[in-house]
């Protein structure tokens, strides 16, 4: 009886996520909606229904509605290649939009790859990833960084300390802050990677100190490694000492860092709310009309939204949603005008060509937009990654070091 | 190594260790009082840090927003105790399952109440310098909030007639049920103080660590740990656990790497558990 009654919860369960009933065109969903990573994981949800619905509500696809078959990863692996297979399975998906962490996008992208879907990653990432059926939207380290490191040198100084998570978005990002170091004529005094679980900066804040450096790449990643800022105030060092980011605000830190912490982080993403764009405003008043202003968007909602928007494109330019022709039709260089400004998908690289804003903390739990690098390529990825050339590619490529 | 880097290493040291002893008093008593293990803990904890956020944002001031916490988490502890914990006495696993999925529910209930970000309180600004190393104050004055909380909760259970009695219904329920003592309302008390402990922990630390529905898994691993190598007299142990791990962790940490912190922690616990395996103080003639 009661592995009946579990069963049968767990088919209503499904029953409930699924809303797809016969649907003309469907597309899957994969989101961290629960648990810890759904800072992210809801807003990207978010931003998924809010695209489909303009998708819709401008004609649809090819003239059919889409329906989005959605999955509560529970911010575990092990969720998404089982709702990664049931999507290609079961749900008849032509479009995959889903993932967060890159342990997430690495365990499913084979999924997707061997049924030839394609499949939408849109976070800012290590980068890197490359095959015929990825498409990324997010922006990759080296993009951000490239833009970020050279700033950082000119307004604070040639000495470069690292705090970063470690695991290979914070060790790869490393890599790249000592090459672009290198290359604006700076030098790394230090470096500390952290556990995700740590909750104690005084060691680190004192290795900072001894290796007295002008600015911090301080990238934290989670609600434990916002302490570091806060501790990192209190003790004293905005004063002396920088801090720049490539995801501080990604997962709207900024509103949980008290303003005294937060006011002068400096951080360089793909989108911030306070883009001023018409597409932006109107992307901004459908996104309150719909979930209210509480919470700021997040670069990762805006992510999706692009992701749905370039496939729903390519599948009207290509008049069908075949996965073969689709993926041609991206590779096609479709351009998107996008709230965080007009966006590119390069054929080769399967990345996108795109605005990096440099921000700056304010007092009121945002940010001011500093400077603007429009365009910005990704550069690495572009470099080792052309699936024009080479279709048959599939690596998630680091750089040597 | 220079001096004034070594006076900064321990002092900071000192106060990581003060950090994880005040998060882990809590989880200490329930299990040493009551052989319960509260894996709900963490969302005790939780608990405490959104109690007091909320309260200073309906303008209460942030020192009177600590009662406040204790005195919701206790509520809500105590009627953990009558509806779940209570049914569940010596049958250890499932009293963990239970409270496991009690934490579930919170996590996300916190989720559902406050969403997934809420605006911190911050840090006082303050700071000093040794030398040439600034620290800031308010994680040094946990060195002293733990030791004030050590005191309190030793007096507590060894110099009062509800300690006594505490003691008294875990240790020999039966005979102190034939002299008098309710026990299930000793041991309701019990609980709700052990959350109490995890409420004022969460309350306390909210300008260090900010409120986040999964807050509670941060101390979640390191506390457990250091209750179980601490042993059967859980207070003191607990006390000299955290010391011992919490403050050699961050040593380490501080002349090495974080990454080498983490090490030292996991290494020293499994060493240790190796050498007692019913904790450093099973041969201890302490009771508590």
């Amino acid at each position: 009886m009661k592995i009946l009654l579990s069963s049968l919860g767990l088919s209503t369960a499904i029953a409930l996520t699924s809303s797809a009933v016969s649907a003309d065109v469907t597309v899957g969903a994969i989101f961290d909606l629960t648990g810890g990573l759904n800072i992210y994981g809801i807003q990207q949800d978010n931003a998924l229904d809010l695209a489909i619905a303009s998708v819709n509500a401008a004609g649809g696809v090819n003239g059919e509605q889409v329906e989005v078959v959605g999955y509560d990863a529970q911010s575990e692996l092990s969720r998404y290649t089982q709702f990664a297979q049931t999507a290609v399975l079961r749900d008849g998906i032509v479009a995959m939009f889903a993932g967060l962490t890159s342990s997430s996008r690495e365990a499913i992208r084979p999924i997707f790859r061997s049924a030839n879907i394609p499949y939408f990653y849109s976070s800012l990432y290590e980068g890197g990833a490359c095959d015929r059926q990825t498409f990324v939207t997010g922006s990759s380290a080296s993009q951000q960084l490239n833009v970020l490191i050279e700033w950082a040198v000119e307004n604070y100084g040639p000495r470069i300390y690292i705090m970063a998570p470690d695991y290979n978005f914070g060790t790869i990002s490393g890599h790249w802050i000592h090459e672009y170091a290198e290359q604006h004529g700076a030098e790394v005094v230090g470096e500390d990677y952290l556990a995700l679980s740590v909750t104690d900066y005084a060691p680190t804040i004192q290795q900072i100190q001894s290796a007295n450096p002008d600015v911090v790449v301080a990238l934290p990643v989670g609600a434990a490694q916002t302490g570091f800022l806060e501790q990192f105030a209190a003790a004293g060092l905005r004063e002396n000492i920088g801090v720049v980011s490539t995801n501080y605000g990604s997962g709207n830190q900024q509103v949980v860092v008290s303003p005294q912490a937060g006011e002068g982080l400096i951080s360089a993403m793909g989108y911030f709310p306070s883009v001023e764009s018409e597409a932006n405003a109107a992307f901004l008043e459908a996104w309150e009309a719909e979930y209210g202003s509480d919470t700021p968007v997040v670069a990762g909602a805006v992510d999706v939204w692009n992701a749905v928007h370039l496939w729903a494109a390519a599948a009207n330019l290509a008049g069908t949603t075949d996965p073969d022709a689709v993926i041609a039709a991206l590779e096609g260089g479709l351009s998107f005008e996008a709230p965080n400004g007009t966006v590119t998908l390069e054929p080769g690289s399967h990345h996108l060509r795109q605005n990096i804003y440099i921000a700056s903390g304010n007092a009121e739990h945002g940010f001011d937009i500093v400077e603007t690098f429009t365009d910005s390529a990704p550069t690495y990825e572009n470099e080792v990654c052309n699936l024009i050339e080479n279709p048959s590619l599939a690596e998630h490529f680091t750089p040597e070091g | 190594m220079q001096l004034d880097y070594l006076a900064t290493v321990l002092l900071s040291s000192l106060s990581s260790a003060s950090i994880l002893l005040i998060a882990t008093l809590g989880l200490a008593v329930v299990y040493g009082l009551m052989g319960v293990i509260n894996l709900a803990h963490g969302e005790f904890l939780m608990v405490g840090a959104y109690s007091a956020l909320t309260a200073t944002q309906i303008g209460l001031p942030y020192p009177l927003a600590i009662p406040f916490a204790v005195a919701m988490t206790m509520l809500i502890g105590a009627i953990v105790e009558l509806l779940i914990i209570q049914r569940l006495y010596g049958r250890i696993f499932d009293t963990m399952l239970a409270t496991w999925g009690l934490g579930m529910v919170f996590n996300q209930g916190a989720v559902l109440l406050f969403g997934t970000v809420s605006p911190g309180i911050g840090m006082p600004q303050w700071n000093f310098s040794i030398g040439a190393y600034s620290l800031a104050v308010y994680p040094i004055a946990m060195i002293f909030v733990a030791i004030v909380m050590l005191t309190f909760i030793y007096v507590l259970m060894t110099k009062t007639v509800y300690g006594m009695k505490a003691r008294a219904s875990i240790q020999e329920p039966q005979m102190a049920q034939a002299i008098g003592i309710d026990s299930t309302r000793v041991n309701t008390m019990t609980f709700a103080i052990g959350c109490g402990l995890a409420g004022f922990a969460g309350a306390i630390l909210l300008p260090i660590i900010p409120a986040t529905p999964s807050m509670g898994l941060f101390f979640a691993v390191k506390g457990f740990l250091a209750v179980v190598v601490a042993g059967p007299v859980a207070l003191t142990g607990t006390a000299a656990t955290a010391l011992g791990l919490g403050g050699g962790a961050s040593i380490t940490a501080s002349y090495m790497s974080s990454v080498f912190g983490d090490v030292f922690f996991f290494l020293a616990t499994a060493l240790l558990l190796w050498l007692y395996p019913m904790g450093i103080s099973s041969r201890w003639r302490r009771k508590l």
